[in-house]
């Protein structure tokens, strides 16, 4: 018991050091530009929990963090470096407003599977490409996921703007979704989104699916070691196309329950950079699903806690953007002697 | 005379992607994937704004956006190289970095997040008017240039001299080939990886600079819009050679400037402005196809240990 302890203390010590030194530099900064420091920290970490309002916002900024997160979690154990997240979500999201919007007389019984499986399937789509050019002609995944998202975004823009979009409503939104389908809300939590139960629920799933189970192990020896991998009989590049098209699916989950659960339409960049944030969360949990979710969860008390900040004192919002680009600096940097070798 | 103003918009379009290009491609002779050059553009563009709008003089603006830019390279080159940080995320840190960072100055020191607008801008030195024109064809499109554009031609051949005529490139490409030989032969390979770092930026400086002060004389959050990224592509297209780096780079250029031509057209400007992206996919993914080709016999002879992983000119992660 003590030793699990400890292990854990050891496992979490960098991810934990990394945000408090992140939240350190933070709280400098914050004191030298506004006269009440505390009062814009308190906000920034705690007014989340101010109101049952502020809580539910909370809970939808972290339902979509934890999926993608998940996804990146599945493709990093698998070796592949997915940075995709971004267009994955967008894929997600567009394909489940088109089918629930286009097939909006079907009963709710049969639409709400179709928009489902139809977002999973285009966000699934969109990690296959690179993982299919990655393992066929070694094209470096890093720079395709980064491209297609550019491309997925422009494209989505397009048909917010010009083919899906609502004309009785301002800006480049899509028609709502039949509220049929609407994801039902948390339980107690009006305003928020259950799609967090589904995403909790994921995570577990996922540790158990990677940790537990021989495909797990396989792929995450395709990740570590790939020759070593194949040795042994793993049909490594089944298993990191496979791991790409769960990505992908978690992504386009992602997409899919935002629509369904949080905008009920589509947004033309309705996203803060939930790619890269989700990434983000994955490597400060040291992808691990279960982690991730606690790291998602942090994110989103800082995102929604930004904003109160600058309403309450203020301190401007990017600054919590500021900060990230600096927590994640920090997170990969190893500072003890033996790691540096 | 249009295809004078096409080529002054090719020329125009391709000096910060060709910059940026360049940036990533010294890099990866060191054996580093540099994701960071489109934060370090981006910070460039903003300091130029900045220091332009407050002491009114051109060259100060462009020297602190190089010094800003490399500072970042720095940065990165501290986290990586002291601090064993992984490259692409430290490399990803920086961009988030310098997109919050910018708009945080913009919100906090000009109390506008939407951008940097000053009423006046101090203008950079450009190729005037009739000097070129016995030149034919090439000569009226220089002409009215900015000294950038001018600036990233002469970086590719220079760039080509640093890494196969002096020591010190031929030292920077040992240490990305082979660290641990380079190591024996007594050279100091993480100096090597910062110096190509501080290059990279000075080149992204540039890019950086040639974006917000040539034409437009403003600062947009986000102003950048992915030629880092771009460049990068290019670099990786061409296996890290400068002159077909540069010819690839051109080519995404001629890409964005055909797409401002097409966008006259009832083409909607999402699919234009997606063009060099997909352009980017294609090619690289043609290039791996043809290499792929190539090495089929060698396969056939002796069964590959297993595919998507062994290639040589990928820089370890």
């Amino acid at each position: 018991m003590r030793r699990a302890v400890i292990d854990l203390l050891k496992a979490i010590r960098a991810p934990v050091a990394a945000i408090a030194l992140t939240l350190v530099i933070g709280f400098v900064l914050v004191a030298a530009i506004t006269d009440e420091p505390v009062r814009a920290y308190r906000d920034l970490l705690l007014a989340n929990f101010d109101s049952l309002g502020n809580f539910a916002l909370f809970l939808n900024r972290a339902t979509p963090l934890t999926l993608i997160a998940l996804g990146v979690i599945f493709s990093f154990r698998a070796g592949v470096f997915n940075v995709g997240g971004e267009g994955q979500l967008y894929a997600g999201a567009i394909a489940a407003t088109v089918i629930g919007v286009s097939l909006s007389s079907l009963p709710a019984v049969v639409l709400f599977p179709l928009v489902v499986v139809g977002g999973i399937l285009a966000g699934a789509f969109l990690g296959w490409i690179p993982a299919v050019l990655k393992v066929r002609l070694a094209v470096d995944e890093v720079v395709t996921t980064l491209m297609l998202n550019i491309i997925v975004l422009l494209f989505t823009s397009y048909l917010a703007n010009q083919v899906i979009r609502d004309p009785t409503s301002y800006g480049a939104v899509s028609a709502l979704l039949p509220q049929k389908i609407w994801l039902p809300a948390f339980p107690g939590v009006p305003g928020a989104t259950s799609g967090i139960i589904v995403a909790a629920l994921l995570a577990v799933l996922s540790w158990v699916a990677l940790f537990r189970t021989e495909w797990g192990a396989q792929l995450r020896a395709s990740g570590t070691n790939l020759r070593f991998a194949t040795t042994i009989g793993v049909p490594a590049d089944k298993r990191i196309v496979m791991a790409m098209l769960l990505a992908g699916g978690f992504g386009g989950l992602a997409g899919t329950l935002y629509v369904l659960g949080i905008g009920h339409r589509f947004e033309q960049n309705f996203s803060p950079n939930y790619g890269l944030v989700g990434l983000t969360c994955a490597l400060l949990a040291r992808i691990h699903p279960i982690g991730a979710l606690a790291t998602a969860l942090f994110y989103a008390m800082i995102i929604n806690g930004a904003a109160y900040m600058q309403i309450s004192t203020d301190v401007p919002r990017s600054l919590v953007n500021l900060l990230t680009g600096l927590l994640v600096l920090l997170m990969t940097a190893r500072l003890s002697a033996r790691a540096r070798g | 005379m249009a295809y004078v103003s096409f080529l002054a918009s090719v020329l125009e379009q391709s000096s910060p992607i060709v910059l940026a290009a360049l940036a990533a491609m010294i890099t990866l002779r060191a054996n580093i994937l540099n994701v960071a050059v489109e934060g370090m553009m981006l910070v460039a563009a903003f300091t130029a704004i900045a220091v332009g709008n407050a002491s009114g003089s051109a060259a100060l603006a462009l020297l602190c956006a190089l010094v800003a830019s490399i500072l970042m390279s720095q940065l990165l080159a501290l986290m990586t190289l002291r601090f064993s940080a992984d490259f692409i995320v430290a490399g990803l840190g920086i961009n988030l970095l310098a997109a919050g960072g910018s708009l945080f100055a913009l919100e906090w020191f000009y109390r506008s997040p939407g951008g940097l607008r000053p009423i006046t801008f101090p203008d950079l030195w450009h190729i005037p008017a009739g000097t070129l024109s016995y030149v034919p064809v090439l000569g009226p499109a220089l002409e009215g240039q900015s000294v950038i554009v001018v600036l990233a031609f002469l970086a590719v051949p220079a760039c080509s001299i640093f890494l196969y005529k002096t020591p010190i490139g031929a030292y920077l490409r040992a240490s990305g080939e082979d660290e641990h030989a380079a190591r024996s032969a007594g050279i100091d390979v993480a100096r090597m990886k910062a110096l190509a770092l501080a290059i990279s930026g000075l080149l992204a400086g540039l890019a950086g600079a040639q974006i917000s002060m040539d034409k437009l004389h403003f600062f947009l959050p986000e102003m950048t819009s992915g030629r880092g990224f771009i460049g990068l592509a290019a670099t990786l297209f061409s296996g890290g050679l400068p002159w077909t780096t540069a010819a690839a780079a051109v080519l995404f250029g001629f890409f964005g400037a055909l797409g401002d031509r097409l966008q006259a057209l009832a083409i909607p400007s999402q699919f234009v402005l997606m063009l060099p992206y997909l352009a980017a996919i294609l090619g690289l993914t043609f290039a791996r196809w043809r290499l792929h080709i190539r090495n089929r016999p060698a396969r056939i002879l002796e069964p590959a240990p297993a595919s998507g992983s062994s290639d040589p000119q990928r820089p370890k992660l």
